[in-house]
């Protein structure tokens, strides 16, 4: 095996580069403020971490190939390269692989799946978001609503008031097309259909304004059917409760 | 069976079985029906390599010591140099399909002029 | 006229150059082969000057040069005309002009029908246009997925959505029709000697593509139907209010959707596997084994569509995860194969070659983000971000348009007869593969961020502003790289630097016969002991 060594030292970089990036964080993402969202995060932390060797390895091995099975200036014009054609136990071995991987990739998928759409039986509070041509009505139990300014695009946003650790269970749907619910904290969008209503729980982890959007193409204002999402501690969510119910 | 007819016989097995998994799996009707639908369509063509002959005997292409030069100066049968007929039969189509949009007065034009253009093609391929 | 295979050689007779109208209504594949590939690829430059007003637009924070309709508009045109009027009929063109040749035929089955496919393409791509320009405030501005009810005539009045949905439908008819005309003349009219087992992978890829359009399209185009019959003729199938459903149109639409994507991959998979071999002067490796996948690819793809659906909350989301995880499987087969025909081999670097290592690199960072986004999870956070926009374009364009510039530069002396520039190619290479990953790249790192697709307008001093000025310099550089290629056609054609028979020492029966081949392809075809017959026949010696 002559050329073992430099594909063993290439792979180990290739490591190398990927422990930094499992070290050095979220590759870009937000790392996720509620419990739900923290999971999903892992998740994609950890396909991020078992794609960049996947892929390091090919890139190693098309670099190898194109470096040192060059054609060079010495080789006579006719020449042609190894004509061996097949080599059946490497196949099954390049095919048996990728089959365990997804496997792996698929068990982990299904548990967070489940701990991510899983409903609370009994939530802390039940937010009904409805979403129309462009905007949003949030529905609060005892008639509370908050509701997007007659649409347009300098338009302010409405804003969701969440309680911070409490699991609040979001009921959403629509009136006129599709639109999508969507808090990039959050990790998470649910598309609104007519005709449907789709409930998910949150628990915010983290108190803050977090920015909302409409992800799903609804049309000319698409681009501004924003909201903000204010996570605040329960007495301060509570307060804000009694003020608008009053 | 040559390798077509299996290929053909083997996606509609896949297709069937795909859709019996996925209704007891789902329990939801459209995909359901997609998959048998795909299902048929290997289907129809099996049948018909099964059944007919051009795709059920062995053919000279199938044997794998056949020299081209076998089959010299055999007659293929005619070959078309020149046509006109599909720019009319896609003319038609459209002002058949535009009868939704401005009126399905344009239904008897585009009619015509897709059957003219039917009959010219078939009439061509015949002579 | 009547046709004899293998007349007996005769000197080339110097041919008159046919003339436009001969050219358009010629029935012989070669001529529509061309056609199709020259129409697609005026679609390409329609398409691509979309893609470059909306970068433009998103290169700063708030709006400044087109309005949200507009917007709408160019990326809703933008998305059909690259995915139905480009990389899809391009591929068809290579099939027409391919298939025959490379099979042995002296034409393809249908040579009527085949004309028909490629005209029923031409009217639905004007009609595609004409619903882009559509006037203001009746364009089609319903994105290239057209879900209702958004595309509904009381959201979208205006005959631009109509005339859409007719251009796409005739696109459907086309590729029907082509698909028989490949399965046809694949199945039927090959030369003795070469056994299924023999096809070349390009023929084979062009095989499970054509089953794939005749499986997919019929189900979009009823879809279509129906939606046009809701707009015009009052159908309810997809109104909620009335009992209908809007989620029934997203099936019909993925089921072809996602089948789509394959058939838009497939034919230049085929085509990098014909060149990776040709150029490090080795076999494919592992034949057999790539013809599993690329036939596993095929089955598995029309279980995977609702992938696009995962946040709709109607679909079975385990069962389309573990299919599209498992679709993984065979495309990491064929990187093997590609890496294994190198491996051992003498590569020499012409420009065919670079595209083909350009699509390796890019179409690996597709596959290996296509694996997260069919993790229901992580498409939760991703689905209609930049991230999947980002993902998309490294399998489209990163892959099936570098797999065409491949092709382009490896099949265009033997279309013509003439060489193109090695030198211009280069650069035409450098400047698509840099700029390229400028444009897309930084869109992973929006998505990440957050950004929505299909916003008009982002809020500055988020992280989103350096990302998309990148981006939009790396779309200029890919015009620049187009507009060089544009002129190293042209001055090739005008300069027409003999290509000979066989320029790069090709493995298929194409390469067997003049540049370009006479009009009933082969004056006598050599015989066919392998998958490379044009191979053996030059090296008597290495021959099974």
């Amino acid at each position: 095996m002559r050329h073992a060594r430099p594909v063993r030292t290439l792979a180990s970089c290739a490591m190398l580069v990927v422990l930094a990036g499992a070290c050095s964080g979220s590759f870009g993402m937000p790392r996720g403020a509620s419990e739900q969202a923290q999971e999903t995060f892992e998740i994609w932390q950890f396909f991020f971490v078992a794609a960049i060797p996947v892929a390091g390895i090919v890139y190693v091995l098309i670099a190898w190939s194109l470096v040192r099975y060059r054609r060079r200036r010495s080789d006579e014009p006719g020449v042609l390269g190894s004509q061996r054609a097949e080599n059946f136990p490497l196949e099954v071995v390049y095919t048996a692989v990728p089959v365990v991987i997804v496997v792996v990739l698929f068990a982990l998928t299904i548990r967070t799946d489940d701990r991510v759409t899983a409903i609370s039986p009994d939530p802390d509070l039940v937010v009904r978001a409805e979403a129309f041509a462009w905007g949003w009505r949030f529905a609060y139990p005892e008639g509370v609503t908050v509701v997007s300014p007659p649409s347009g695009e300098e338009a302010a946003e409405p804003v969701m008031m969440l309680p911070l650790g409490e699991t609040v269970r979001i009921s959403l749907t629509s009136n006129d097309t599709i639109h999508a619910f969507w808090v990039p904290e959050f990790l998470y969008k649910h598309d609104a259909i007519p005709g449907h209503t789709f409930e998910f729980d949150v628990t915010p982890t983290e108190a803050g304004t977090f920015q909302g959007h409409c992800a799903e193409f609804c049309g000319l204002n698409h681009a501004y059917m924003n909201f903000k999402v204010q996570v605040v501690s329960p007495g301060e969510f509570d307060a804000w409760f009694q003020q608008e119910a009053a | 069976m040559r390798v077509a007819t299996r290929y053909f016989v083997l996606l509609g097995v896949f297709a069937f079985l795909a859709g019996v998994v996925y209704w007891f799996i789902t329990y939801e009707s459209v995909g359901t029906v997609l998959f048998l639908a795909f299902a048929c369509t290997p289907a129809i063509i099996a049948w018909f390599a099964i059944r007919h002959g051009s795709m059920r005997d062995r053919r000279p292409e199938d044997d794998a010591d056949a020299d081209p030069a076998e089959r010299a100066g055999e007659v293929l049968g005619p070959f078309p140099a020149e046509t006109v007929w599909p720019i009319f039969l896609v003319l038609g189509s459209i002002t058949i399909g535009a009868s939704l949009i401005y009126g399905l007065i344009l239904v008897p034009l585009g009619a015509a002029l897709f059957v003219w253009a039917l009959l010219g093609f078939t009439r061509e391929s015949r002579g | 006229m009547t046709t004899t295979i293998d007349r007996p050689p005769q000197a080339p007779a110097p041919r008159p150059s046919p003339g436009i109208v001969h050219r358009l209504v010629s029935t012989d594949h070669k001529n529509i082969g061309i056609l199709y590939c020259v129409s697609a690829f005026i679609f390409f430059l329609v398409g691509g000057a979309l893609a470059e007003v909306m970068r433009t637009e998103l290169m700063e924070p708030s709006r400044q040069i087109v309005s949200n309709e507009t917007y709408n508009t160019l990326f809703t045109i933008h998305g059909t005309v690259m995915i139905f009027l480009f990389v899809a009929p391009f591929a068809s063109g290579l099939a027409n002009y391919l298939i025959p040749l490379q099979v042995g035929a002296p034409d393809m089955a249908f040579p009527r029908l085949n004309l028909s496919s490629f005209y029923f393409f031409i009217g639905g791509g004007i009609l595609v246009l004409l619903a882009g320009v559509a006037s203001a405030g009746q364009a089609a501005a319903m994105g290239w997925t057209a879900y209702p009810p958004l595309s509904e005539i009381r959201l979208s009045p205006g005959v631009g959505p109509d005339l859409w949905i007719l251009g796409i439908v005739l696109v459907a008819i086309s590729t029907v029709m082509n698909g028989v005309n490949i399965l046809t003349t694949a199945f039927l009219m090959r030369a003795p000697g070469m056994t299924m087992w023999r096809m070349p992978i390009f023929t084979w890829n062009m095989v499970v593509v054509a089953i794939l359009g005749l499986v997919a399209f019929p189900p979009a185009a009823a879809g279509l139907t129906l939606l046009l019959i809701g707009r015009r003729l009052g159908g309810l199938v997809y109104d909620a209010a009335a009992g209908g459903d809007p989620t029934i149109y997203q099936h019909l639409f993925w089921f072809l959707g996602h089948p789509e994507v394959y058939i838009l991959i497939l034919p230049f998979f085929g085509v990098i596997t014909e060149i990776i071999p040709v150029f490090s002067r080795r076999p494919l490796f592992g034949y057999t084994g790539f013809l599993l996948a690329t036939l596993t690819i095929g089955m598995l793809s029309t279980g995977v569509w609702a992938h696009h659906m995962f946040t709709t909350g109607v679909v079975d989301n385990p069962f389309f995860a573990a299919m599209t995880l498992l679709i993984a499987v065979p495309t990491g087969v064929k990187f093997f194969n590609w890496v294994g025909s190198m491996w051992g081999g003498k590569i020499w670097f012409a420009v065919p070659m670079l595209f083909s290592i350009g699509f390796l690199l890019n179409f690996l960072i597709g596959g290996v983000t296509g694996v997260m986004l069919a993790s229901p999870p992580i498409d939760y956070q991703a689905h209609d971000t930049y991230f999947v926009v980002a993902h998309f374009h490294y399998t489209m364009l990163g892959g099936s348009v570098f797999g065409i510039f491949a092709a382009i530069y490896f099949w265009f002396p033997k279309m013509t007869g003439a060489m193109l520039s090695e030198r211009l190619g280069r650069a035409v290479f450098a400047l698509l593969f840099v700029g390229f990953n400028l444009t897309f790249w930084p869109q992973f790192v929006l998505g990440q961020r957050g950004m929505p697709r299909r916003y008009v307008d982002y809020a500055s001093g988020i992280g989103y502003d350096t990302p998309n000025l990148v981006s939009t310099i790396g779309a200029y550089l890919m015009a620049v790289a187009v507009v060089v290629f544009l002129g190293d056609v042209w001055r090739s054609l005008r300069r027409r630097r003999p290509a000979g028979d066989d320029p790069w020492g090709g493995y298929s029966l194409e390469w067997a016969t003049s540049s370009p081949p006479p009009e009933h392809n082969f004056d006598r075809l050599p015989k066919i002991r392998s998958v490379r017959p044009a191979f053996d026949r030059n090296h008597p010696g290495s021959a099974p």
